[in-house]
């Protein structure tokens, strides 16, 4: 490491959202109620780009913070804009909350978005852009995806339906491009000019056993560009493939992490490009561990890859002896510094951490 | 309603100087006198004329307490003794009595001698001041006048840093100071028993703050310096109290040992000398783990620590020094800065906050070119870091406070009101109590529910618990009785034995109210038909028909007459004892509603 820093929220948190201004949003996901939502003020040592050992202000400050009547799956920033977008059990409605640092330090509930809700419908996952006007793609299933603009509530698309898979993900691929993911790995392409055609990418490799899959983009300057680095997916057991969005029937790469079998669920399966670094993922989710990956030596052949890095913090966290070992829950990068990753576990950590690239490669 | 009034003198809602007044049950109570350390003038006091405009202060305030020695607690204690006025008593305890005098003197010499101020309290002033104190045990209770007492807490934080409990009666104040709920190397977590006061003041600089990881900050630390010793530098580290230089000792010795690290590490002989003194104050506040590294009486067996000389300073080398006072203001530390300073292999670890004029607080802002004495420049190239190991509560901490002490409403002090925000919404949300922000000079005013014990007599205890429904223990139960107010004892008894104590007579009270009712007929007949009517409907009660013509419902009697003037017109009368005040208006209104034309 070139540095580590641990910190303990008070609930464990399963996402970790970039917000306006470097902020970063951590969630509470308890079952009961008076879950926070929490926009934290990193430190100055994430904020410039070299490295202090002793500043004096090493300490993430909470800037608001809100209450959530339900758990808090998922959080996305609408940009350009002091919103922010949750989503969690039970159903696929999304909460939309405003965020007003000057006045008060409360992030307030402001309106709810509400969908059909059928049965067997789990949470919403979503994603934000803010390109013709603040909007947000949001959906459980397959058969359910939709934008809605966020200030007026208007319906501006609907996704065709090709199936009715649950969604372990979805994103804006640009203004008009849309990735959805299912869990069984399926891949769908849309364009929202095109109502009606909802184009099949990728199917998953074949498998064994049912598998979980998720999937992880980069993108260009504010997600308004289509980025050059192809599509990641990763599955529960550890299956990593690399699709190229121009030429979707084929696999650019494939390979298989070494990781734990799939004991625990795939409840936290995370996989993301780093935005600073050329080729560089990282995953995490099977056990306290977060991988990370360079893809570019990689081909088809689903050979095992060999982690660049592995960052084992989190599993000697805190208490020791407690019985369970805890689980990472989600992880992100510094959108700036290249080696820099944010990652949090099922105990309550939040560690900070900077890599250093071992000796022998450049 | 009791209240219970809180003004913030500072420390409302600015971090810099904490004085807050508190006025229970009619004693007022003074909690801090701190000095703010931005300020170069008068506004670093506290404002006292907001206390009392032309009154002594000594004859207003029941007491002063003191939470700690940091001079944003206790800075103007001086001030505010000596030049203002106060000759009552002020506690604090042990060992911040022993180290307070210390960090004011030297605070005062800064300030004088360094910046040429006059209107400052002198040495003579702390001294005198110091004689007012009253040093106080953990958990002992105080009994400051016949009603007042205190009781102090283990705050954490630093040596002797301790949370007061202040008691009129049954209504109490906690105040806590600056605290810390995470146990340190060398001081335990604050704690304090479900005293259930009726406020517990809170200080909430950190609530917003998420911390980094000791075990992070100790590695960063390690890390410095050993990279400073490995490239020849010598490291100065100016510390004062004893216990932050104890726990940075352990740490290097720790890791000297695992690293086998040859360099050397000296602790200055001013700060050994007074560790000796300050050890027997110091063992009982410390934790286990630091009271098994004392050895006997010396307490600097550390293999790899040995004591300083002055001369050491000038060996070529790599080397650890540990020196006083901590601030860099004068004497051995100062020395050694002088002549480390130019050489950029060297670094200096600031330990903690310096004072505004000391070179410590300069080369922290930042400055690289100092004036000494006679006008020489010191060019600063060692390396200048800042480590805080100093812990305050953060959000978790605050609100396992109030799980713990279990209050009634919170206050919160040393925050700003915006982002403070969040966490009112959280105590109130989780713990349904109140929450409080007042700004400095702005009173708030606590209600409060005492319980006030009273006795009840065995006869009417029997009673009430006979008549009606069982009691039940969760549901409070409404009984009737005469409350006797004698000497300063509460009694509840029966009217009827309250009469006979107080001698007495008791006057009966009788209601006569007149209903009319429309009926031709003749008397005895409109006093049948009352009687079938209220027989009927009060099946429950004992309704009579009596020789001479009246109607007894219970105790209640019923009269008929022929209204004077219209002969169609009947008055009953009703009649009834105080007693039966109920039964006596329902009846009336029965009445009043008419008779049926059937009977």
């Amino acid at each position: 490491y070139r540095d580590l820093h641990t910190f303990e929220l008070q609930a464990p948190t399963r996402l970790i959202e970039w917000a306006r201004g470097n902020r970063v949003c951590v969630a509470g996901y308890g079952q009961s109620d008076g879950n926070e939502i929490l926009q934290l003020i990193p430190p100055p040592t994430l904020l410039t780009k070299e490295t202090q050992g002793l500043c004096p202000e090493r300490d993430f400050k909470v800037e608001c913070g809100g209450f959530s009547e339900r758990p808090v799956y998922s959080l996305k920033h609408v940009p350009d804009t002091s919103l922010l977008v949750t989503s969690g059990p039970p159903d696929s409605s999304l909460q939309v909350w405003q965020v007003s640092a000057e006045d008060s330090d409360v992030i307030k509930c402001v309106s709810t978005l509400a969908t059909e809700n059928g049965t067997g419908q789990s949470w919403a996952k979503i994603a934000t852009i803010s390109a013709k006007a603040p909007w947000v793609l949001h959906g459980s299933r397959l058969d359910r995806v939709q934008i809605t603009e966020v200030e007026s509530r208007k319906n501006v698309y609907t996704a065709a339906s090709r199936g009715s898979e649950e969604l372990s993900g979805l994103t804006f691929l640009d203004c008009n491009t849309l990735a959805l993911c299912c869990a069984t790995g399926r891949l769908c392409l849309a364009d929202i000019r095109q109502p009606q055609s909802l184009v099949e990418a990728a199917p998953a490799p074949s498998a064994p056993c049912r598998e979980h899959w998720c999937m992880g983009t980069s993108h260009g300057a504010q997600g308004l560009e289509p980025s050059s680095q192809p599509l990641a997916r990763l599955s529960s057991r550890g299956l990593i493939t690399l699709t190229d969005l121009r030429k979707t029937s084929e696999f650019l790469a494939l390979a298989k992490a070494r990781v734990p079998s799939p004991g625990s669920g795939a409840e936290f399966l995370c996989v993301s490009w780093a935005p600073a670094l050329e080729g560089y993922l990282a995953i995490s989710g099977f056990d306290g561990t977060v991988h990370v990956y360079d893809t570019q030596s990689w081909d088809s052949s689903g050979r095992e890859a060999e982690p660049v890095f592995i960052h084992k913090g989190h599993a000697f966290g805190g208490a020791g002896g407690s019985g369970d070992l805890p689980l990472v829950t989600v992880h992100t990068w510094h959108l700036q510094k290249p080696r820099t990753l944010l990652s949090a576990a099922s105990d309550g950590s939040l560690h900070v951490w900077d890599w250093v690239q071992p000796c022998g490669k450049c | 309603m009791p209240e219970i009034k809180v003004t913030p003198l500072g420390a409302g809602q600015d971090v810099g100087r904490s004085c807050i007044l508190v006025s229970i049950a009619g004693k007022n109570v003074m909690l801090d006198c701190g000095m703010h350390m931005g300020y170069n003038d008068d506004r670093r006091f506290p404002d006292f004329s907001y206390i009392t405009q032309n009154g002594r202060l000594t004859d207003f305030l029941d007491c002063v307490i003191i939470s700690h020695f940091h001079l944003d607690h206790c800075g103007a204690l001086p001030y505010f003794s000596e030049m203002v006025g106060y000759d009552g008593p002020i506690y604090m305890t042990h060992p911040t009595k022993a180290i307070c005098p210390i960090l004011l003197e030297d605070y005062r010499k800064i300030t004088v001698d360094k910046k040429g101020e006059t209107n400052f309290f002198t040495s003579q002033m702390i001294k005198d001041c110091m004689k007012k104190v009253v040093a106080v045990h953990l958990h002992q209770t105080v009994q400051v006048d016949e009603e007042l007492e205190i009781k102090a807490y283990y705050a954490g934080h630093v040596l002797g840093a301790a949370m007061f409990q202040i008691k009129v009666g049954c209504e109490s104040v906690v105040y806590t100071g600056d605290y810390n709920m995470t146990p340190d190397r060398h001081l335990g977590a604050a704690w304090i028993d479900k005293c259930r006061p009726d406020l517990l003041i809170s200080e909430s600089t950190y609530a917003t703050t998420i911390r980094d990881s000791k075990r992070c900050r100790e590695r960063d630390f390690l890390k410095k310096v050993h990279e400073t010793v490995e490239r020849g530098g010598k490291v100065l580290i100016p510390v004062f109290a004893l216990g932050r230089a104890q726990e940075l000792c352990i740490l290097l010795e720790t890791f000297w040992e695992r690293m086998n690290l040859k360099a050397p590490i000296y602790f200055s002989t001013g700060l050994t000398e007074k560790a000796n003194h300050y050890y027997k104050l110091f063992i009982t506040w410390t934790n286990q783990k630091i009271r098994k590294t004392f050895v006997q009486r010396n307490m600097f067996e550390f293999k790899h620590i040995k004591a300083f000389d002055r001369a050491f300073a000038d060996n070529p080398g790599p080397m650890v020094v540990f020196a006083t006072p901590g601030m860099l203001h004068a004497g051995q530390s100062l020395q050694i800065f002088r002549k480390w300073a130019g050489n950029e292999k060297n670094m200096v670890i600031m330990p903690g906050y310096c004072v505004q004029g000391t070179v410590g607080h300069k080369i922290l802002s930042g400055q690289r070119k100092l004036e000494m004495e006679g006008r020489q420049i010191l060019e600063v190239k060692m390396q200048v870091e800042y480590m805080s190991f100093s812990a305050h509560a953060d959000a978790k901490g605050i609100m396992q406070l109030i799980r713990q002490a279990e209050p009634r409403n919170v206050l919160l002090v040393h925050g700003e009101a915006k982002k403070m925000e969040f966490l009112k919404q959280k105590i109130e949300q989780e713990f349904h109590v109140s929450c409080f922000m007042p700004a400095n000079g702005e009173t708030t005013t606590i209600l409060t529910n005492p319980c006030i014990p009273v006795d009840i007599s065995l006869g009417l205890l029997k009673r009430e618990t006979v008549i009606g429904p069982l009691p039940d223990a969760k549901k409070p139960k409404l009984m009737h009785g005469t409350l006797l107010m004698k000497d300063n004892s509460f009694r509840l008894v029966s009217p009827e034995q309250a009469l006979k104590e107080l001698g007495l007579a008791e006057h009966q009270l009788r209601f006569t109210c007149r209903v009319h009712i429309q009926d031709p007929r003749k008397e005895h007949e409109t006093v049948l038909r009352v009687y079938n009517h209220l027989k009927g409907i009060l099946k429950d009660y004992s309704v009579q028909h009596l020789p001479d013509g009246s109607i007894t419902v219970e105790s209640i009697l019923i009269q008929a007459t022929a209204h004077s003037e219209d002969q169609g017109t009947k008055v009953l009368l009703v009649s009834w004892t105080y007693q039966d005040e109920e039964l006596g208006s329902y009846l009336t209104s029965l009445l009043k509603k008419g008779l049926p034309q059937s009977t």
